[in-house]
């Protein structure tokens, strides 16, 4: 208790009452929150400072991962009617309308479900596999913003931390394979040491490149300098970020598992790879972590390309931005934004699930030939060819055609 | 590989995956129009008018010949009662010839080949339209013909549902038939009337559409 209250920085009490309850962005303190309210009050917080801290920390944590939880249950849904729908089926139609709710019974058939570890599994790897696979994605949500200011914590650094810590869920994938001592988990577990290794690499470059033309680590600021009309989202801003948003794409596909990449848990082939022996509530995780990634990793295409919160039309993003606006204004504008940025990762979830049920599995020797035969040297020349244009024209927006005819 | 076989084959793949998924995406935006799901308890497919199901005894006009039980190939027809005798058996059903005290089909056991139709001399059983049939006990899978106890009320009235659903769907095809023969005729017509007015073929066909 002790050594946390020193980790704590001295004055923080001060800092939360002196900043207010929001930034310039719009962004949210809940701990200032807090102070404010009792100070209106005029009450004095009854606990240390390390408390409060420790307490907007759970909240926050148990906000994304309900938000987590919320969004597996609607992705869920959506694959199987998405996928239903393309192979002329209904899809599940019986629990709450068109089938809305049935994945809530699903979720709860899971919890109650027999919790089961196999006599010859390594059984302290066996239980730790999950949570580090699910912690793995749950902490990628750190940096990842949801709305204009809503964020858990701007990192300075923030790409490089969702790039970062993207590793650890290999981490735990391969911990849970080899734990099962099953010969179609541990194949699952080598190829996705295999593909997520590899896939990492394009993924990285296009993350430098973006890094390069926005100036910043920090997803907030990537997404600021994205603000104004639609030729300024960063996909736009030239043909080599183009080709490197459709690269970050199929990469991403591979980074969570997605079909046509699947071979670390295909069905056809290896039962389900890594988590064949995985029951009850643990495969639960695993199939949330798997949801979770599909969200992150398109929430942070739409940061980096597709203009994160921005509609890209001035007239709608500006609503509740002038000093001058009324907190119902501000609040309007402020869950608008929340909410087109995450109907823009939804839609490109979407994307995800249509190539997931439209093309075959690949082999895995073609997986190979695909990222490092085709997409790394493409994302390395597409890195020079936007930096270089990034140097000569000093950052024109949408190849530089707008600027041509005056347009901002 | 040359650098040309490179670029082309990257091209050609990307040209095939957008194709396919111009295909998945056409059949997901009409997913109305092209899902052939039944939701079966609620609604029902044509049942074919030849089709072998649960059966029926028409009690009346029963005689008690045992010639269905005779020709059943696994034996699952059981008759018991008097032939031509005037007093009613305790429980019984009096026919016009004979008098039925019991006269069970077991379904665990019945193939439903239509076989015991073939000989019945008053034509009174027959397999109707009815296919699903459960129970929790499989004593209970013995359906007695006489007293119809093994059926609910319930199950009663959801055969009759399943009867009129059945009918309607046969009206409905009946109906969309004719309509097809009306417009080939309308066609035909209109073909045959002078070649200046080839829309006259669309008012012809109308009339039949309205009164649907």
């Amino acid at each position: 208790m002790t050594l946390l209250a020193q980790a704590v920085p001295p004055g923080a009490v001060d800092i939360a009452r002196a900043r207010g309850t929001h930034d310039a962005q719009g962004g949210l303190y809940l701990e200032s929150w807090i102070y404010q309210g009792l100070d209106a009050l005029g009450l004095e917080f009854p606990f240390e400072e390390w408390v409060l801290i420790a307490v907007t920390l759970l909240v926050v944590c148990g906000l994304v991962f309900g938000f987590i939880n919320l969004f597996a249950l609607f992705a869920v849904w959506l694959e199987r009617k998405v996928s239903a729908h393309m192979q002329c089926r209904l899809g599940p139609m019986e629990v709450g309308p068109h089938g809305l709710l049935q994945t809530l019974a699903d979720g709860i058939k899971l919890t109650v479900k027999e919790d089961i570890i196999p006599r010859v599994a390594d059984k302290p790897l066996f239980i730790l596999a999950p949570i580090i696979v699910f912690t793995g994605i749950l902490i990628r949500f750190v940096p990842l913003p949801f709305g204009q200011g809503l964020v858990a914590s701007d990192l300075d650094l923030g790409l490089f931390f969702v790039a970062a810590v993207g590793s650890v869920e290999v981490i735990g994938v391969i911990m849970a394979g080899w734990a099962s001592n099953n010969k179609w988990s541990l194949f699952g577990t080598i190829r996705t040491a295999t593909q997520m290794v590899s896939y990492e690499i394009p993924i990285g470059i296009a993350f430098v490149a973006v890094i390069v033309c926005a100036g910043s680590f920090s997803l907030m600021e990537i997404v600021n300098v994205q603000q104004g009309w639609f030729w300024h989202w960063l996909v736009f801003r030239n043909p080599f970020l183009l080709i490197l948003s459709l690269i970050y794409l199929i990469a991403s596909l591979a980074e969570c598992k997605r079909a046509p990449f699947d071979l670390p848990e295909a069905e056809s082939e290896l039962v389900s790879g890594f988590h064949t022996e995985y029951a009850g509530m643990r495969f639960a995780l695993f199939f949330l972590a798997e949801y979770a990634a599909m969200y992150l990793v398109s929430a942070v295409a739409v940061v980096l390309f597709f203009g994160g919160w921005w509609t890209g039309i001035p007239a709608i993003d500006d609503i509740g931005l002038a000093a001058d606006d009324s907190a119902l204004t501000v609040m309007v504008g402020f869950l608008v934004k929340a909410g087109v940025f995450v109907t823009k990762a939804v839609f490109l979830v979407f994307i995800q699930m249509w190539v997931r049920w439209t093309l075959p599995r690949v082999r895995l020797d073609q997986m190979m030939h695909i990222c490092w035969k085709v997409l790394l040297p493409i994302s390395l020349v597409c890195l020079v060819g936007s930096t270089l244009w990034e140097l000569m024209t000093g950052g024109g927006a949408f190849f530089g055609i707008p600027a041509l005819f005056g347009f901002r | 590989m040359t650098v040309g076989q490179y670029f082309s084959d990257i091209i050609r793949v990307a040209r095939s995956i957008a194709i396919g998924m111009g295909i998945t995406l056409r059949y997901f935006i009409h997913w109305k129009k092209n899902t052939i799901t039944i939701q079966y308890p609620r609604e029902r497919d044509l049942i074919p008018p030849r089709h072998r199901g649960i059966h029926y005894l028409e009690t009346e006009k029963c005689v008690m010949c045992w010639k269905c039980s005779d020709i059943c190939p696994v034996d699952c027809i059981y008759i018991e009662g008097t032939r031509g005798a005037d007093g009613v058996l305790k429980g019984g059903y009096r026919g016009q010839k004979a008098t039925l005290s019991k006269f069970t089909i077991d379904y665990t056991v019945c193939i439903f080949c239509g076989l015991c139709e073939e000989p019945c001399p008053p034509k009174c059983i027959f397999l109707g339209p009815e296919f699903d049939y459960n129970a929790t006990d499989r004593t209970m899978m013995e359906k007695n013909l006489l007293t119809d106890e093994v059926f609910t009320e319930e199950d009663d009235r959801f055969v009759e549902w399943a009867r009129g659903e059945n009918d309607r769907l046969v009206a409905e095809k009946k109906k969309a038939a004719d309509e097809e023969k009306a417009k080939a005729a309308a066609a035909k017509a209109a073909g045959v009337a002078p070649a200046a007015k080839p829309a006259a073929a669309a008012p012809a066909a109308k009339p039949p559409e309205a009164s649907s």
